[in-house]
């Protein structure tokens, strides 16, 4: 997660968003979604590494867990990752790694809540 | 150098009558039979070779004849230090629909390999051939011969009733991982109950759809990464024969990138089909393709890593034979495609000597 900086761009209230919501914003010429997840902010750029699909338009979901065998399906981690809306990759919500690459992580940002304001920091 | 496909063929089905057993040797002296007596027991495919599939010149009357025209025309002539003997028809098995008699057949076959082709040269080592539609029998086979020491993999034909990954399969591949024997498919099994030979539909010609019997390789090299082999079995090594190879790289670039998207859907597949297929899946060279422009040839198998996956076959004495002398392959890249990949493979294997070019590298 990126350091927060001084450019900061106030979004919403905190209460306009509930948990599970997510906001889409221009913000300099960049689209970033702002998601809820119960109770915490985050933000991403709303562009896949994968090939700059509109990762933040996709469904805030739960995935499969790692399996150690065939038939096992354990399903977790429910509301906290997000699928590009294009082609599905996986990604944390909370910080961008790509469940099916370690190597490749969206770009995230720093939601903080100040009087009951998401403040956004570029 | 190392051959990994030699066709020790019979003179007639009649030599596995002294190692059948009783229970179904009448059905090899009385029994009816896809042709002549002497022909072998099986579905055949419904494309038939205008010329055989054999080299014309190729017919002897007697096994010693057999191997008399293997040593001047392979052998002694280009001179590998190993030649993996993978049978002729006995693969065929996989397509009758009584899986009894499938795999008392192979193990005839089995036992007439050991019996009769192995000692005749020191340069042979055996697949242990099973009849895939008979998985527990298979494997109760692959533990019976299993640990001899010149049997070094376990081989059934490509052709098949389920791709290779299924759970059907499951007794194949524990065997398998026991007795430390890598599980290869070769072409052919292209009927009976193997109903489904190429996509599609039947095609017309023999050559058209010999081009394409790649495709059952692709199936299995998909389904035996999707179903999580290399991850139940971390030491297993899947040999695909005579399937050529350019296809191999296209296919993992697909299997990549549907599993980013979709790693949801088989959670034990725990890194990308490409990774398991660089440590643990091997092509054999024949029949290679040959673009009128090499370097075409070498970018694509570079993408594969092609130099650490590629093992060299003649495929003698068949109408596709690829020579030693004329792989068209980068000239630093032979030393692991002739020789030392297959020893990695094959550990039954003497490692590498001062006579084999894996040292010379």
């Amino acid at each position: 997660m990126s350091n927060p900086s001084n450019r900061r761009r106030r979004l919403c209230k905190a209460s306009d968003l509930a948990p599970g919501e997510r906001l889409i914003v221009d913000v300099e010429g960049r689209s970033i979604g702002v998601f809820n997840v119960a109770g915490q902010f985050f933000a991403l750029h709303n562009r896949c590494p994968h090939v700059g699909g509109a990762l933040c338009e996709g469904p805030l979901t739960g995935t499969t867990l790692p399996a150690q065998q065939r038939g096992e399906y354990v399903y977790g981690r429910e509301g906290r990752i997000l699928r590009c809306a294009w082609h599905g990759w996986e990604f944390e919500v909370e910080t961008g790694r790509c469940l099916s690459d370690a190597k490749v992580r969206a770009k995230t940002f720093t939601v903080t809540v100040e009087a009951g304001d998401v403040i956004l920091h570029l | 150098m190392i051959d990994c496909d030699v066709h020790n063929d019979w003179s007639s089905s009649n030599v596995l009558l002294p190692y059948i057993e009783p229970s179904f040797r009448d059905y090899l002296i009385r029994g009816e039979l896809p042709g002549a007596r002497g022909s072998f027991p099986h579905a055949h495919r419904p494309w038939l070779h205008p010329e055989d599939f054999r080299r014309h010149d190729i017919r002897p009357a007697s096994d010693d004849e057999h191997y008399g025209l293997m040593r001047e025309n392979l052998l002694d002539r280009y001179q590998p230090e190993v030649a993996i003997l993978t049978g002729e028809e006995a693969i065929e098995v996989s397509t009758l629909a009584n899986p009894h008699y499938a795999s008392a057949l192979a193990r005839a076959y089995n036992e007439w390999m050991v019996d009769t082709w192995l000692p005749r040269d020191d340069r042979f080592v055996g697949s242990l051939v099973i009849a895939p539609q008979d998985p527990k029998g298979a494997a109760v086979e692959i533990r019976r011969l299993g640990a001899h020491p010149r049997i070094v993999q376990v081989l059934a034909s490509h052709g098949s009733y389920r791709p290779y990954g299924d759970s059907f399969y499951d007794p194949i591949w524990e065997a398998c991982a026991e007795m430390e024997l890598p599980f290869a498919v070769h072409l052919g099994g292209q009927g009976g109950i193997n109903y489904q030979p190429i996509g599609g539909g039947p095609s017309t010609y023999y050559w058209e759809t010999h081009a394409l019997l790649l495709q059952p390789g692709m199936s299995h090299v998909a389904s035996v990464i999707a179903n999580g082999i290399f991850e139940r079995y971390p030491a297993m090594k899947f040999v695909v024969i005579e399937c050529g190879v350019a296809w191999m790289p296209a296919i993992l670039w697909r299997l990549d990138a549907n599993w980013r998207a979709l790693r949801k859907e088989t959670p034990w597949v725990k890194r990308l089909p490409s990774e398991y297929a660089r440590d643990h899946i091997r092509l054999s060279t024949q029949p290679i393709e040959r673009p009128a422009n090499k370097q075409q040839l070498w970018d694509v198998l570079a993408a594969m890593d092609g130099e650490n996956v590629l093992m060299y076959a003649s495929d003698y004495p068949h109408w596709d034979f690829d020579s030693p002398d004329q792989l068209p392959l980068p000239k630093d890249w032979l030393p692991k495609v002739m020789d030392a990949n297959a020893r990695q493979v094959y550990r039954k294997l003497p490692q590498a000597t001062a006579a084999s070019p894996a040292l010379a590298a």
